[in-house]
């Protein structure tokens, strides 16, 4: 039976949740982990966005089997249903609307089984990032996606996102080290997709899951592909006098051929930020930091630093200080890695980007983005993946000056417009959610974003889960409001 | 390099043969460089046929990003060359002399150097194609990282032409490895699986380590520094392409793969195992013996599917469904409503309930 036509998994409607089904929820995992008080759920309709959502009940799962049920309660009272894990969604993936169910998963935080052979990991999706690594390092192994959230995001919300992260440059996001999981699907239809075991006969749905922001169903096991621990590594900090002789470095140490593990950088507002948090010695007076770090065996990382050292210089960098052993290797990663933390120095709230602009776009695209802080009056950082053109402008502000936040949202739109004209991408790792949602028809036609509804719709046909996401309304053809005027600038129409 | 030609009017002309004929129910059957002519199920319905040999362009490749845009028609080894002249590699492709770059892809066929890049399907960032009712779509992005919008790309690659016809794709590329050498060593299956997984433990990220029954393979990649002989072997040639009535094509965990190929080797059959990756070439001569390979997999928790094989042979190549049927269904529904693409060539349930 097919309902999209009285929901519709764009649209969207108001969820009622009756006693009736709340009771149901507490018959399958008690009353203590069905929450319904009005604080509570004001906290479960809120994820690490910008946005307040609209909670009608928080149910805390901690086995398959009750997210199964709970599923099945949903669908037979037709209430949407928003996957949960940490509720660090930088996009707004996390956030329930109209009153929708939230399952966490936050609770199924075990890690199930480790081969390490393959090597590989069966995990709970509520297994922290972070703490999944720790689990493995005993055996010389790590986990390769490393967003700067890993000690507080989960596995689950890795791979609802495809969550990247500074590492990901040579070894690449989530999709790529996820071998296998488990779902539930909106009808409550548990299924085990793919395993240790490569290239199963089949549409490759494991791939189309990750990725899927909590659209599709809910993962409640992952099969995690481990990476063994390279023999070197060395981490490097240059600094720049300008972000375009930075950017240019950055550029040419990609052409030279070179792939680092990870290359990284900074400009002068966030570097004086990070460094007044966290003391690491960076260089407070320079325009722009590149973090690189090569790792591989010795000869091969002798070689690459060359090569990087020589391009740094030749683009103009002041100093190169490399680390000279673990300790400070982790202090420069510290650095990098709370940099958002470290903004709250700036102004009490931020909004994040995370266009992606080809490398070679890079310097002119920092360049416009310098710009657009000028004409908005803001203070606009940047600290981002530059080896993969993964931009972070980060816009400070304070959200209780109403004048301040209109130029904030202006400020956002101009930076996606010059990201997207330089041939770019909307998300390059946050996933889309609510925040770049009316943004798709910048990237995608209408048969594009069509495709995309009749592909989710396969996983959902009732348009529960995580309805009003990913897919601004109108994207399937056949729906009937098309919001003309909600749509950016620029929109392909 | 930026020819940005005018691909639209082939681009038109396959969108209405498309739309035409799924009004029709006309089955329509994909065709690149013909190399993967004996895979799939053997379709007993007439049949037009789409040549992607139309879509030759190399769109852009653009050095300074390792991003280029390729029609699929383009044959791999052209592709190639294009890219070597600027010291850069499709690394994740496999060698086959007569593939399209949509050929490769819609089989999701990757190169000996997966244990080290990974799965071809990786390097894919954008897909055009075309869907069995004639829409042209596009998802993805041309960035070397994106995760706006959902992940079609990965779902065309594998799917052989059942959801669409590629006719564009974006790829990451790599630089071209500054050296590279193969290693060899000769032994029984027991000794040499057992130094291949040491190799794999002990080396970091070799490009391949390929053990049949009696010989061991390894390629290292990086500095000359580092091409040192592995103790006991020395250098070689890759392992030759294995020939027979048919080729299966299995997968099982990596874990798994010594206990299939002591199996395979106990048995007689001539096999090339892909240590670190599970993947598994062996040849067979009869459905006795395919039905032998077959069951070794499952046994060892994975599958197999006949990758070469004359038609008498393919009346079951995809083995057992896989697990998420009805999903699959529901997204041919979805690409391919009137169920013309390839008809009968992939796994058999997709094209019966709608």
């Amino acid at each position: 039976m097919r309902r999209s036509s009285a929901r519709g998994n764009l649209g969207g409607m108001p969820t009622v949740v009756t006693t009736s089904a709340i009771d149901h929820f507490r018959e399958v995992v008690g009353s203590e982990r069905v929450l319904t008080e009005h604080i509570e759920r004001l906290l479960y309709a809120k994820d690490g966005s910008m946005n307040q959502g609209d909670c009608g009940v928080a149910v805390l799962c901690e086995t398959t089997h009750e997210v199964a049920a709970c599923m099945r309660i949903a669908a037979e009272h037709d209430l949407a249903v928003v996957p949960r894990g940490s509720g660090t969604s930088l996009a707004g993936s996390a956030i329930p609307l109209d009153g929708s169910v939230v399952i966490s998963v936050a609770r199924m935080n075990r890690v199930l089984s480790i081969d390490s052979e393959t090597p590989c990991a069966w995990v709970e999706p509520g297994v922290l990032n972070l703490d999944l690594t720790t689990a493995v390092s005993h055996l010389g192994l790590h986990y390769a996606p490393d967003p700067s959230s890993q000690a507080a995001c989960s596995i689950g919300g890795n791979v609802a996102t495809n969550a990247g992260g500074p590492h990901c440059l040579a070894s690449g996001v989530t999709s790529q080290h996820i071998l296998g999981l488990e779902i539930v699907l909106p009808d409550g239809e548990i299924l085990t997709i793919g395993g240790p075991a490569p290239d199963p006969a089949g549409y490759d749905l494991r791939g189309f899951i990750v990725g899927g922001e909590g659209t599709l169903g809910i993962v409640t096991k992952v099969c995690v592909k481990l990476t063994r621990n390279p023999p070197v590594v060395r981490t490097m900090l240059a600094d720049f006098s300008s972000l375009t002789a930075a950017g240019k470095a950055v550029r040419d140490i990609i052409a030279e051929g070179v792939i680092p593990a990870a290359m990284e950088m900074m400009d002068s507002t966030m570097t004086r930020a990070v460094e007044a948090f966290v003391h690491a010695g960076l260089p407070t007076e320079s325009a722009a930091v590149l973090l690189v770090e090569l790792d591989g065996t010795a000869a091969h990382v002798s070689e690459h630093t060359h090569v990087v050292e020589r391009i740094c210089r030749e683009s103009g960098a002041n100093h190169i200080r490399v680390a000279a052993d673990e300790a400070e290797r982790a202090l420069l990663w510290k650095a990098r890695k709370n940099a958002f933390g470290a903004c709250a120095r700036i102004a009490p709230n931020y909004y994040l980007h995370d266009c992606v602009v080809p490398r070679t776009r890079l310097v002119e695209v920092l360049s416009a983005i310098e710009e657009i802080a000028a004409r908005h009056d803001l203070v606009i950082m940047n600290v981002f993946h530059a080896g993969d053109g993964n931009l972070h402008p980060l816009i400070s502000f304070d959200r209780r000056d109403d004048a301040q936040v209109t130029r904030v949202l202006a400020a956002g739109n101009d930076i996606i417009t010059v990201c997207m004209n330089a041939g770019g991408t909307l998300s390059g790792e946050h996933g889309i959610g609510m925040e770049k949602r009316d943004f798709m028809p910048l990237q995608f036609g209408i048969a594009d974003l069509d495709a995309q509804a009749r592909c989710r719709e396969a996983f959902d046909p009732e348009g529960r889960m995580n309805p009003r996401k990913v897919l601004p309304a109108g994207s399937k053809c056949g729906d009937l409001a098309f919001p003309h005027e909600h749509l950016p600038e620029g929109t392909w129409i | 390099m930026d020819l940005a030609p005018d691909t639209a009017p082939n681009r038109a002309a396959l969108c209405a043969d498309l739309a035409n004929a799924s009004a029709r129910g006309q089955h329509m059957r994909i065709v690149g460089g013909g190399s993967g002519g004996r895979r799939g199920g053997v379709s007993h319905t007439e049949s037009d046929v789409i040549s992607t040999r139309t879509f030759d362009r190399i769109i852009s490749h653009e050095p300074a990003d390792l991003v280029a845009t390729v029609e699929a028609g383009v044959g791999v080894a052209e592709f190639q060359a294009a890219l070597a002249r600027h010291g850069q590699t499709w690394i994740q492709a496999p060698t086959n002399p007569h593939s399209t770059v949509g050929g490769v892809l819609a089989r999701a066929e990757s190169g000996l150097r997966r244990l080290r890049y990974g799965a071809i399907r990786d390097s894919v960032l954008q897909v055009v194609a075309i869907t069995g009712d004639g829409r042209l779509i596009q998802a993805g992005g041309k960035t070397v990282k994106g995760v706006a919008g959902y992940d079609i790309p990965r779902l065309m690659v594998g799917a052989y032409g059942t959801l669409g016809v590629i006719v564009e794709v974006t790829l990451k590329l790599w630089p071209t490895p500054p050296s590279s050498q193969w290693f060899t060593a000769e032994g029984s299956t027991h000794t040499l699986t057992q130094r291949g997984e040491q190799i794999r433990r002990e080396t970091h990220q070799p490009g391949a380590i390929i053990t049949s029954a009696d010989r061991l393979w390894v390629e290292l990649i990086g500095p000359s520094a580092d091409l040192v002989p592995p103790a006991g072997m020395h250098a070689g040639d890759p392992p030759p392409a294995l020939t027979g009535v048919g080729r299966m094509d299995v997968g099982v965990g990596p874990a798994q793969l010594p206990g299939l190929a002591a199996a395979l080797a106990r048995r007689g059959y001539a096999f090339q195992a892909q240590l670190g990756v599970g993947t598994c070439t062996v040849i067979f001569d009869d459905s006795t013996q395919l039905n032998e390979i077959r069951q070794f997999a499952i046994d060892a928790g994975g599958h197999a599917t006949i990758g070469d094989a004359p038609d008498e042979l393919r009346s079951d190549p995809w083995g057992p469904p896989p697990a998420g049927m009805t999903l699959m269904q529901r997204l041919k529904t979805a690409c391919d409503p009137a169920r013309i693409l390839n008809h009968g060539q992939f796994i058999g349930d997709l094209e019966g309930a709608r």
